[in-house]
């Protein structure tokens, strides 16, 4: 039976009180017994940015890069290329940088073209143009998580599953490119933290190891996973709660040279 | 936890000016099905975008939350819990949002650190029990567990979705 949301919550606004239970104050996380959700959010590089930017402006400018995109057959680069590109996004948001928004607008259309989803996105992606042109950042960022989980649902439904994670991981990479170049270039203890993802650089690493081989074609997937054990390694704090300046360094090397091998042909 | 009933009007405002026409479980009793983790993705579409219109208070002012577009949606049985990963980051607030269609469903939302140990926030009932929130802080970076359960008041599996957004 179907019946109004409305009617049915104004009954139940007079006779229902929740009843608040306390949860417990501490779960074992090696119970065989939990269960835990198959499927993960991958942090948006606005939502590092944002707690970076707490500890006083950073010039997120300098991290504006306008690379030439050159597409070939290889779906999966297509797709971590689109990850890759929508997380520049992101970047030249959090730089106010409208002439890049724009260009990055364009070429996620292009993009999404490319992996067949372009009806999907292209209403988003003049959002994103319009919006950069008028300087209305919200609306920006919006719009590219928009864009991105849009690609992402599309993807999905077109049993497009293999590409899903690799968009993820794109967007990652770029975030995670950016955020270690900012560090290196202005290193503090208490932002070196933010690089603390050992446990989401493993699930990032399970989940492109698990992707069939021919997902996986190509010279830069043979890079991937070397690189991700390497990051795993290096994203960790150690025990005063920091990831040390030559660390921070390292890691902005390696994500530099996997992004720099993604966008070569 | 704190409790926070103070936005219940505004809710249910918004609530009913949805005008959805969700399947309401609690309504209309059918043989329980075997529970699996997938449900039919418009149910999940309807309950995420139930709970984006009870985050709207949350999103605007002056020092506005901002809403991924990413979510979370499976099926719980009553009296069950499930666990949800997520990486946050120190220094932002986030605030988390779980529902289920059965308006009769007690629901309890709360977050882990990553060695198990409950985390302070604020949970916010709402004045149907299958809607509630948790607005919290990252004390350092790394990975946390959301635990979402479903209390007895239910009497059948739910399909449920969480949203969240940080600042």
């Amino acid at each position: 039976m179907k019946s109004s949301l409305f009617s049915v919550l104004l009954v139940g606004a007079a006779v229902s009180v929740g009843i608040a239970q306390e949860p417990p104050k501490r779960i074992d996380l090696n119970d065989p017994n939990l269960v835990v959700v198959d499927s993960s959010v991958i942090p948006i590089p606005l939502e590092i940015f944002s707690s970076l930017d707490k500890l006083g402006t950073q010039d997120w400018s300098k991290q504006v890069e306008s690379r030439e995109i050159k597409l070939d057959a290889n779906r999966s680069r297509t797709a971590m290329l689109f990850g890759l590109v929508v997380s520049d996004g992101f970047i030249a948001v959090q730089a106010q940088d409208k002439e890049a928004v724009r260009r990055i607008g364009r070429e996620v259309l292009r993009l999404s073209s490319s992996l067949g989803v372009a009806s999907s996105v292209e209403q988003h992606a003049n959002a994103i143009v319009n919006a950069a042109g008028q300087g209305d950042w919200p609306v920006c960022r919006k719009e590219l998580d928009r864009t991105r989980q849009t690609v992402l649902n599309k993807m999905a439904e077109l049993r497009d599953d293999e590409l899903v994670g690799l968009v993820s991981l794109g967007g990652w990479l770029g975030g995670t490119q950016a955020l270690a170049s900012v560090l290196k270039q202005n290193y503090s203890v208490e932002g070196s933290d933010l690089l603390n993802q050992p446990e989401l650089v493993k699930q990032l690493k399970d989940d492109f190891n698990t992707l069939p081989a021919r997902a996986k074609r190509g010279k830069v997937f043979g890079q991937i996973s070397q690189t991700l054990d390497h990051l795993q390694s290096l994203m960790k704090t150690d025990a005063s709660g920091a990831i040390s300046k030559g660390k921070v360094i390292e890691i902005s090397l390696s994500t530099a040279n996997l992004v720099e091998a993604i966008y070569e042909i | 936890m704190r409790f926070d009933r103070s936005i219940v009007p505004l809710v249910l405002l918004i609530l009913g000016l949805c005008g959805g026409s969700l399947p309401l479980w609690g309504q209309d009793p059918a043989p329980a099905e075997p529970s699996t983790e997938v449900e039919p993705p418009p149910v999940h579409e309807e309950l995420k975008r139930i709970a984006e219109q009870v985050a709207l208070p949350e999103l605007s002012g002056d020092h506005p939350f901002i809403l991924r577009e990413s979510n979370w949606s499976g099926q719980v049985e009553p009296g069950k819990a499930r666990l949800i990963q997520v990486q946050l980051f120190k220094r932002n607030e986030y605030s988390f949002w779980f529902v289920v269609p059965d308006r009769k469903a007690g629901l309890n939302l709360s977050l882990y650190n990553g060695k198990g140990e409950l985390v302070e926030g604020t949970n916010r009932k709402y004045e149907t029990p299958n809607i509630v929130s948790l607005m919290t802080s990252a004390g350092e970076t790394g990975i946390y567990y959301l635990r979402i359960s479903m209390q007895t008041t239910a009497e059948r599996p739910q399909p449920w979705t969480v949203i969240y957004a940080y600042r």
